[in-house]
This record gives C-alpha cells, structure tokens and sequence, in this order.
C-alpha cells in the first residue's frame, strides 16, 4: 500500500508541464491562437505516446497510473484535446484491440504518427453510451456525432455504434468515404469540438474493436475517460488555485495584499482542500483503471463527478478573486473556465456519474444482503 | 502506487477479522446496538475498548516497548477498513489514544512514557483535554488557567470548558500558563493533572443535541507534581501543537471515517426502505443525486487519510495537511447530515423515541452532534488561516 507517485512519475508530469509551457499560446488569451500543430509533435517527440504502448509494439509499457501527473499537466496547460482523446484510445487498443490492430496500430501511435479522436456522444441521446443510434451496416457505419473534440485534426476516429444490435467500438479513418466534419460553434474553439457525420462511412480493415473480446470494451472507454477527464480537471484546478494565491499576495487593495483579507484568504483555503479531494479521488481511479481493480467504474464515477465540480467551481472563484481584472479577455482566465466547461460535460457530467455511483452502491448492497441471507 | 496489500498485512487483516467474528456481541448491528442511555453508552465504549485491548488490537502502530503492536501505519488503515466494515463501537478513550497517547510518546520523558503509555492502551485511564477556556477558543494562545510553581509542585488555578468525556476521565492534559508576562504563546505549559486531585469540580454542559458529552471543568488550587509536565516550562505551545496536529490528521480522520460510513450505509438502506406517494424514496432522482454525492465524499475522506499516510511513509513531515483534513471531513460530515434531513423530507422532523422516526431517530441526532464538527479541533476558521498563511503562503 502505498497512494503516492514516485519520482518518475513525477518527473515525467514535470517534464510535460514544462513543455507546455513553452507554447504560451496555449493558455494565452486568443482561443484561436491556441491550435498550434508544433504541440502535438513536441508531445510526440517528448514520447508521451509511446508511454502507454507495450515495448513489444515500440512502446514503454506504462500504466495509467505512470502517466497520471502527465494528464494533469496536459489539463494545466490546456494542450489540444486529441493529445488525451488519443492516449484514451490506446489504452483501449492496448486492452481490446486484436492482435492485427495492436500490430498495426500501436507502432504508429507510440511515433505520434496517429492522432486518435473519440466520437461518442449523439444529438439528443445524453451520455448514456447504450443509447447511441450509429449502426454498422452492410456498407459501412451511418450515424451522426457530436461534440468530438479535435475530429477536424485527427487521423482516425474511433467510433461507438451499434454492431449487430451489441454495442461496440469502430475504427473510422478521417479521410474516408462518408465522412464529413463540421466545427461546431461552442464555447471553447480550442478545444475543436466537431460534428461529425458518418454516411455509410467506410470502415477500415479489422474496424472492429474488441468485438469478440469481453464485454467490457464501451465500460473501459468510459471509465478511463472519464478517469483522463478528471485527472485534467484537477490540472485546471491547481494551476487556477496557483493564480489565485498569487494574485492574491500581490494585489494590493485598502493599502494591503488582499491575500490577507480573511474573505479571500479562506476561499483559496477552501480551493486548497477541494483540490487536495479531487487529486485523492482521481489518483486512486487512475490506479483502479491501471490494475483494472473491480471497483473501477465505481472509482471513474466518483472521480469524474467530483473533479468536475471542483474544476468548475475553482475556475469561478478564480476569476471572482480576480475581480475585474478576471472578467477580462486579455487575462486569459476565460480559457479556463471555458475548457473546464467542456471537460466537466466530456464522458458524462457529474449528474450522470452520481446516478451511476448510486446504481453501483445499491447493487453492491444487494449482493451483500443475499451474501448475508444465504 | 500500490493499493494492494503485502501477505504480512493480509495476514493481519485475516486475524482481525478472525477475532473480531468472536469479539462483538451476537446480532450486532442487526438486532444489537449501542445502550441508548448516555452514561450505559460510554461504559458499553469502554468496555469495547478494554476488550480490544485485551485482544491484542490496541495502539496498533504504538512501539511495543509501551504495550503497542508495534505495527505500520498501513496496518493501522486496515484497522480502520476492518473496524468499518463490521459496524464496531467507537470507543470513549479517544483523546487518550489519538492525543494524550501521541502526545506523551513524542515529547513525554521515558518514566512518563513507560507510566502512561500501558495504561492509555488498556484504558485503564481515560482522559480529557484541557485546552478550551470560555475566552480562549479559537484562539487558544490567551489561555488564563494560572499554574504557579511551588517546590515540586505547580498549583492550578482556572476554568476550561468543553472538557469532552471529563466525567469518565482519570487524567486530563492541559495548556496553562506558567508566566503571565511572557507573549502570550511564550508563558504556557502542558501539564498531566490527575482527575482525582482535590480542588477539580466538573460540571456537565447540556449541548444542542441534548446530550453532555461536554463539561466544564473548574481547577481550584489543585496540586500538580512537577514531574507531571510535558517539554519544558514555559514551552507548552510547542507541545500542543503537536496534540492539535494529532488531533486535527489522517488517524483521527480515519477513525472518523467509519462512523460516518456505517452512517452512509444505514441511511442508504432507510431510504432504500422507505415508501414514498406510492412509490419508493430511493427512486426519486434528486435524492439519489444527494446520496451519491455523499458517498463520494465519504469515500474522499478515507482516499484523503490514506493518501497523507502514504506522504509520512515516504518521508514527508507533518504540517498544514492535518487542517485539509480536518477542513474537509467536517464540512462533509455536515453536508453529509444536512442531505439525510432533505432526503427524508417530511418526516425529517421526526426524532427518536418516536417510533415514526426514520432509522431510529439517528439522523436527527447526528444532524445535531454535526454542528460541533466545524467548531471543536480548532473551527473551520482557523483552518483556514493556517491552510491559507501556513500552506499557501498568504499574508497574515
């Protein structure tokens, strides 16, 4: 038992936050200015995608839990969305995928050659992924998709549809037959969200992941998305708690730093602790999603649900500490606020992860009550 | 990171289960609870306690040169888990454990260590903390409990207040001060006062929950030997704080954490029981939304615990993190209680004995008992100053 990060892992998230530190633009106040194809190269040659993916493939063989100080970097400094979407990717392919997929797809990924995004969610449907209406047919798969962050970037896709009535993961090359991409106008362009249209779309060979494999496919995605989603959010989190103290301790009003105003001070305390709870639900769901212990969907919820609001209500007091100055768009604070917004409604917002935590707890009661019965 | 266990603390987990199977009452939890009466309660706590002991399940992590186990922090968790998952009863001499205990071993001398020590594990004595005074809460430095040094002897002379459990104690700690003219975190001293010493006269204080936990304790010229200070004189802050940090950490925390699981627990399987309007309460989405919430919470505290045990494992030092702690598990707590009270809605009024009251009338009372959370072990307040100037480096 030991819940803490070894130096490794914690140069390794160092190593990412410095990197990205050195495109200002990223967290600079233009949403615009902010898709820098540099990052996703640098990342690449930094060989964060070949973390994930086993050396037998080209890779380093890490965990989830090895790139977790990673993810939150990425999160502090709002790299482009792909660069997780794709990380997600292969820890599916990496579980699921068949051996064909994994050999001819692990090596590209781990070069940063294949950038992967995740189309999911549909209009009108919520989060629910069994409620997706996309359905693989005789030439190709139909549907339509939204909110796919950095689709108009990516080189494939990976696609929930519904495969002969079960409901499964496809692979979809951006530039196939049938697909077309539309930006949607939302309230963070940086982060790409798409619409993305499939027409019969032609899938690619062996498209099919972890159809015959377990059933646990579409659940894995979720849970270590959602688990990515949270490890970013606590990223935000910190780096706008950091903002704020500073802000705090320099800006002087009624001729002092308004840091030692009990009103300001106990809210950076308050955003200390919540930060603090968030980080110890994300890291331990980043270890259930690592050794794939059984109470992982449980954890994922918990992470995800509880890290988004904490991620949303740190950006809010962060600008309100700010004041003024918060509000404006050439302080840059918006981008944040923008992209938590965007992380905290990715792979299911906390309303629909409660709901699963509950589903979870009473059937785990359940099983109880008929272990004692019996 | 490792969430898994080693066989050595498998094998631990396995002899605690195994003994605690034989150990608590037939039917507890099921048909068999804690005495309702306050006074029957505390003796059913302490004799839980002595049988604990006994066992061998007591000061888990305590040397075993002091009677301790002598085992690791992460043994001292699973204590914890195994505690939780079978419902057990709290016991009373907490403050003598987590803080007299911790205290005395860290900076008491080896003949007050080899006195003490045994006889805090075994709860033979019970103690109380003597720190609060009626002026001097929050800030706790402007204690005026006087302890003048005659011979061998300081006699004390002074009022404390919210002296919890001061009726069953045998001994008390206590901040006084020892020189009026020093600053005022410069003239105080930690002393062990018997309970027994004539000139102690205790008197209850009836609290918002009905009940009287609390006490005020009033010290007219009562004699303390000199041997029974802890540190030096005149250097009792210091010493304090190191009970605060005790007081305020992930053992307390933990310990805390199974009462309010089991407390999860039940009211998830009240609400699980309850009709509403033809349906079931548990069904209703707004209420699932608060008791998920809660769990996750709940859960957070125990992640939160482990996850500082793991930062003193691998070689951190005790500081501000024991106020993030503290600054959390109360107000979720709270929150905790405030959701059980929406939750069960009309009837949340309802309180025990009144037999429509929803789980026995225990969430109204904890509901109650809650309010103290954000006010004792220092109050929310001064966590945040100390997160805040200590932590985050704020200006005071």
């Amino acid at each position: 038992m030991n819940f803490g990060f070894n130096e490794e892992q914690k140069s390794l998230g160092e190593t990412v936050a410095a990197l990205l530190a050195d495109f200002p633009a990223l967290t600079g106040p233009d949403p615009a200015e902010a898709r820098d194809p540099a990052v996703w190269q640098a990342l690449a040659d930094l060989g964060l995608f070949a973390l994930l993916v086993p050396e037998a493939h080209g890779g380093v063989g890490l965990t989830l839990v090895d790139v977790a100080l990673a993810i939150e970097a990425l999160g502090a400094g709002l790299a482009p969305p792909i660069a997780a979407s794709t990380l997600i990717a292969t820890d599916i392919i990496v579980r699921a995928g068949t051996a064909a997929q994994q050999a001819s797809l692990l090596p590209r990924i781990a070069t940063g050659e294949l950038r992967i995004a995740l189309a999911m969610l549909e209009n009108g449907q919520g989060y629910d992924p069994d409620a997706v209406q996309t359905v693989m047919g005789g030439n190709g798969v139909t549907g339509s998709k939204i909110l796919v962050p950095d689709a108009d970037v990516a080189d494939l896709l990976l696609v929930l549809a519904r495969i002969d009535g079960r409901i499964g993961l496809l692979l979809v090359a951006r530039d196939a037959r049938g697909v077309s991409i539309r930006r949607h106008a939302d309230i963070d362009p940086s982060s790409g969200l798409c619409e993305v249209t499939l027409d019969g779309a032609a899938l690619m060979d062996g498209a099919l992941v972890g159809h015959a494999g377990s059933g646990d496919v579409v659940p894995r995605l979720m849970d270590a998305a959602a688990i990515v989603y949270a490890g970013m959010a606590m990223g935000m989190a910190a780096r706008m708690l950091d903002a704020s103290v500073d802000y705090a301790k320099t800006r002087v009003q009624f001729g002092q730093p308004i840091g030692a105003f009990q009103s300001i001070k106990h809210r950076c305390a308050d955003m200390a602790v919540a930060v603090e709870a968030g980080r110890s639900a994300a890291y331990y769901a980043f270890w259930t999603a690592a050794e794939n212990d059984p109470d992982r969907s449980r954890a994922a919820s918990m992470a995800k649900a509880y890290c988004g609001e904490v991620a949303r209500d740190v950006c809010n007091e962060t600008v309100q500490i700010h004041g003024g100055m918060g509000f404006t768009w050439e302080l840059g604070l918006h981008r944040f606020l923008r992209r938590a917004k965007v992380l905290e409604h990715g792979f299911g917002n906390h309303v629909w992860h409660y709901e699963r935590i509950m589903v979870e707890t009473l059937a785990a009661q359940a099983v109880g009550d008929k272990a004692q019965a019996a | 990171m490792d969430f898994s266990y080693s066989p050595q603390e498998e094998r631990f987990r396995a002899d605690l289960r195994a003994w605690l199977a034989d150990a608590l009452p037939p039917g507890w939890g099921e048909t068999v609870f804690e005495p309702e009466d306050e006074d029957e309660r505390a003796m059913f706590r302490l004799a839980w306690e002595r049988k604990l002991h006994s066992g061998g399940w007591s000061g888990i992590n305590w040397p075993v040169e002091y009677g301790g186990r002598g085992a690791t922090l992460v043994e001292r968790a699973i204590f914890a888990e195994e505690m939780a998952r079978v419902g057990a009863p709290e016991g009373l001499n907490i403050i003598g454990h987590n803080l007299a205990g911790s205290t005395i071993l860290r900076h008491g001398t080896e003949a007050q260590k080899k006195y003490f020590l045994p006889r805090i594990l075994s709860s033979e004595d019970v103690w109380c903390q003597g720190f609060s005074e009626p002026n001097a809460g929050s800030d706790l430095a402007s204690v005026r409990t006087r302890a003048e040094r005659r011979g061998d002897k300081f006699i004390v002379n002074g009022q404390k207040i919210w002296t919890s459990f001061a009726q069953y104690s045998q001994w008390c700690f206590a901040l006084v001060r020892t020189d009026p003219d020093a600053p005022k975190h410069k003239g105080l001293s930690f002393l062990l006062i018997d309970m027994k010493s004539p000139g102690i006269s205790i008197r209850p204080l009836r609290q918002i929950s009905g009940e009287c936990e609390f006490n005020e304790t009033f010290f007219d010229d009562v004699e303390v030997p000199v041997d029974n200070i802890v540190g030096d004189i005149n250097d009792g802050w210091r010493i304090a704080m190191t009970t605060l940090a005790y007081e305020r950490g992930p053992e307390d925390a933990l310990g805390r954490q199974i009462r309010f699981s089991q407390e999860l627990e039940k009211l998830v399987g009240t609400v699980a029981a309850t009709p509403r309007g033809g349906a079931k309460l548990i069904d209703d989405p707004i209420v699932r939304q608060k008791l998920a919430r809660s769990i996750t919470e709940v859960e957070i505290m125990r992640l939160n615990a482990v996850r500082t045990f793991s930062k003193y494992l691998n070689g951190d030092d005790r500081g501000p993190d024991a106020s993030i702690i503290k600054l959390y598990w109360s107000h979720a707590a709270q929150n905790m209680y405030e959701a059980a009270m929406d939750i069960l809605g009309p009837t949340a009024p309802i309180a025990a004995p009144d037999p429509l009251s929803a789980g026995g009338g225990r969430f109204q009372l904890s509901y109650l008992q809650s309010k103290a959370f954000t006010i004792y072990s220092g109050s929310s307040e001064i966590q945040r100053n100390i997160i805040g100037e200590r932590m985050l480096g704020l200006p005071r």
